[in-house]
């Protein structure tokens, strides 16, 4: 098992380009300096996560840490929690949901289907900033686990 | 073509009277004809009797003679009975027969000749009689030889018979008289009867046609409300798909609005840790000696002035445009927030409302009092909360400072729905403006005061989803009365949930 592998990795899936551009400045801000691997679309994240063949095989010995916008341009992140919480490969990997929408309904299902943290966007960029910040703070002290 | 209701009585009215007439021309000829054969009938039964007298006077005449031929024969005064019968009921007969023919002269005549010659075969008869009762019976017998009485007797047969003739003739022709009366009878009352049948078919077809057309706009009424109330149904379906489809779109905009804003935002916040930086650089740089002095003031001036204006440009109208993206997601959200009617003590509320304002009026000596009692209702009762609450903020945010505020709450019930007054002396709401003030980002009078001109637009909102409104009656500089109308209970369809979230 080399280093590189036992690094966690944080997969932002995050359709505003401005909006990832923010999260990473202020997680960085924080003193997280793990890899983050931005998409802005659904399907070229879950071909990540799963590979070509959808298994899921190819997370095998990664550590990830999953940043997951729910409006997305293809598909809604519901759809990819779903996938991540149901692949036996992934299924263990933390998912904090960050989005705009605050429907309490919308928030139960996240948490249903698995989400470990829901977090909505504060309009307030102040807050916003501050919300990431602190979130960064939590992935420096949060252990993930890796992928089998 | 349809029958209008005027033709159809006018027709039908028409038509009553022509049977009416025609039933009354029967009924005339009728009584006219049956008259006519009367007068035949008794023409008739007139003519049978003088019939009857003349031929009775002729069988008196024979019997005379009968008489007297058998007394010639016998001498016996047995055989002259029929003689005296006949002698003594032969004027009678003759004064009879006078009467008869009263009315008619030619007969009269016809009569005196008749008479004339009774007289002479009477005389001739008792003449013969006379000389048989003297015993001259041979002379009697040459008497009736000479054949005088024969003639005269013979020729007043003929007379009498002719007479006969003629009166027979009279019978035959009042017979045939009353025979076409009886015809023309029968063929008025034919005709009639078929006159009255043509009308009353006549009749019966129109109202028949009538009636039909009627049953035909009858049914055309009946679909035409059954359209309607399905028409109705379709629209109130669709007012209500297109009150969902804005608020979804509310909710939409101001949400997806947020995220381009929340870039504004930040890289605004990430431009000013920049600009900290440069200013830093610009001032221990600008006293170096290898800078130009022009070079320095404009680095200067760009960065402590161009730079940091423009970012508070952009900073104020990104905070103004997340508060009004706020406030539509607030009103969106109120809109999609399901209601639940409880019984609410209004006395409370009011006072909680007013009580939340008492410190921001005590400073301008201003009051709010709650006029008790205000009556209860059932209804949602955060939605009540946000209306009053709003009306009594905005009461207070535009006093009049010139005078000392005076706001008062309260409640009355009208015609099954219940009012509630906040009524202030504050600086008022020109006429122009009443109806804008409910508008979304509309506000009224000089712009001096904090707010986005949401609060009233709110209430509206919200007294109209619990089922009732809000209307405002104001006079500029004088004051203003909002009048909240709520149902005592809010639990018809206004009540529920405009949009499923």
């Amino acid at each position: 098992m080399n280093a590189a592998a036992q690094a966690v990795t944080i997969i932002m899936v995050e359709d505003d380009e401005g909006h990832a551009r923010l999260i990473e400045k202020n997680i960085r801000r924080a003193g997280v300096h793990n890899e983050i691997v931005p998409f802005t679309d659904g399907t070229s994240a879950l071909e990540y996560l799963f590979g070509k063949d959808g298994s899921g095989q190819v997370s095998a010995g990664r550590g990830l840490l999953i940043l997951l916008d729910l409006n997305l341009p293809d598909m809604t992140g519901v759809d990819i929690l779903a996938k991540v919480k149901a692949n036996p490969h992934t299924r263990r990997s933390p998912v904090v949901v960050l989005t705009t929408t605050d429907d309490q309904r919308e928030i139960q299902r996240c948490y249903d289907l698995g989400a470990n943290v829901y977090i909505t966007k504060p309009v307030n960029y102040e807050a916003f900033a501050n919300a990431i910040r602190q979130l960064g703070l939590f992935f420096a002290v949060m252990q993930v686990p890796e992928i089998d | 073509m349809p029958i209008t209701s005027t033709a159809f009585a006018r027709t039908t009215v028409l038509l009553l009277l022509a049977g009416a007439l025609a039933l009354f021309g029967i009924v005339a000829a009728s009584l006219w004809l049956v008259e006519r054969t009367n007068a035949y009938t008794e023409e008739v039964i007139a003519a049978q009797q003088t019939r009857a007298a003349t031929s009775g006077l002729l069988t008196l005449m024979q019997y005379a003679e009968t008489g007297q031929r058998g007394y010639l024969i016998t001498q016996e005064a047995a055989y002259l009975e029929p003689y005296e019968l006949a002698r003594s009921r032969v004027p009678e007969q003759l004064g009879r027969l006078r009467a008869l023919f009263a009315g008619h002269p030619a007969e009269l005549a016809t009569l005196d000749e008749i008479g004339g010659k009774v007289d002479a075969k009477m005389a001739e008869l008792a003449e013969s009689i006379a000389l048989v009762q003297a015993g001259r019976t041979a002379e009697a017998v040459e008497l009736v030889r000479t054949d005088r009485g024969k003639a005269v007797m013979d020729s007043l047969r003929d007379d009498l018979r002719e007479l006969i003739l003629r009166i027979d003739g009279g019978i035959r022709a009042a017979v045939d008289g009353t025979r076409s009366t009886a015809d023309a009878l029968s063929w008025a009352v034919i005709l009639g009867a078929l006159l009255i049948a043509a009308l009353a078919g006549g009749s019966v077809w129109i109202s028949f046609r009538y009636t039909r057309d009627l049953v035909a706009a009858r049914q055309e009424v009946q679909e035409l409300n059954f359209s309607l109330e399905e028409r109705v149904a379709d629209r109130t379906a669709d007012l209500a798909r297109a009150n969902d489809e804005i608020q979804r779109f509310a909710y939409i905009v101001s949400h997806d609005l947020r995220a381009p804003l929340v870039n504004v935002m930040g890289f605004t916040s990430e431009l000013e840790v920049c600009l900290a930086t440069l200013q830093r650089y610009v001032e221990t740089t600008e006293a170096a000696p290898s800078v130009e002095a022009e070079q320095a003031a404009e680095a200067r001036l760009a960065a402590f002035e161009d730079l940091p204006e423009a970012l508070r440009f952009i900073r104020s109208s990104t905070t103004r445009m997340d508060r009004l993206i706020n406030a539509i997601l607030k009103l969106s959200r109120e809109g999609r927030r399901t209601l639940t009617a409880e019984r609410i003590d209004m006395g409370a509320v009011l006072e909680t409302a007013a009580a939340s304002v008492q410190h921001q009026l005590q400073a301008g000596d201003g009051t709010i009092t709650v006029e008790k009692p205000v009556p209860n209702i059932q209804s949602d009762r955060l939605a009540v909360e946000q209306v009053f609450g709003n009306l009594v903020d905005n009461a207070v945010k535009y006093l009049d400072p010139a005078r000392p505020g005076r706001i008062v709450i309260r409640g009355r019930e009208e015609g099954g729905r219940l009012v509630y007054e906040v009524e202030d002396n504050g600086r008022g709401i020109a006429p122009q403006d009443h109806e804008r003030i409910f508008e979304l980002f509309r506000r009224s009078g000089p712009q001096d005061r904090p707010g986005e001109g949401i609060g009233l637009a709110h209430v509206r909102t919200l007294a109209r989803r619990l089922g009732g409104d809000v209307t405002v009656d104001s006079a500029l500089g004088r004051g203003t009365i909002f009048r909240v109308i709520l149902p005592r209970r809010a639990d018809g369809p206004a009540a529920r949930p405009v949009a499923a979230a």
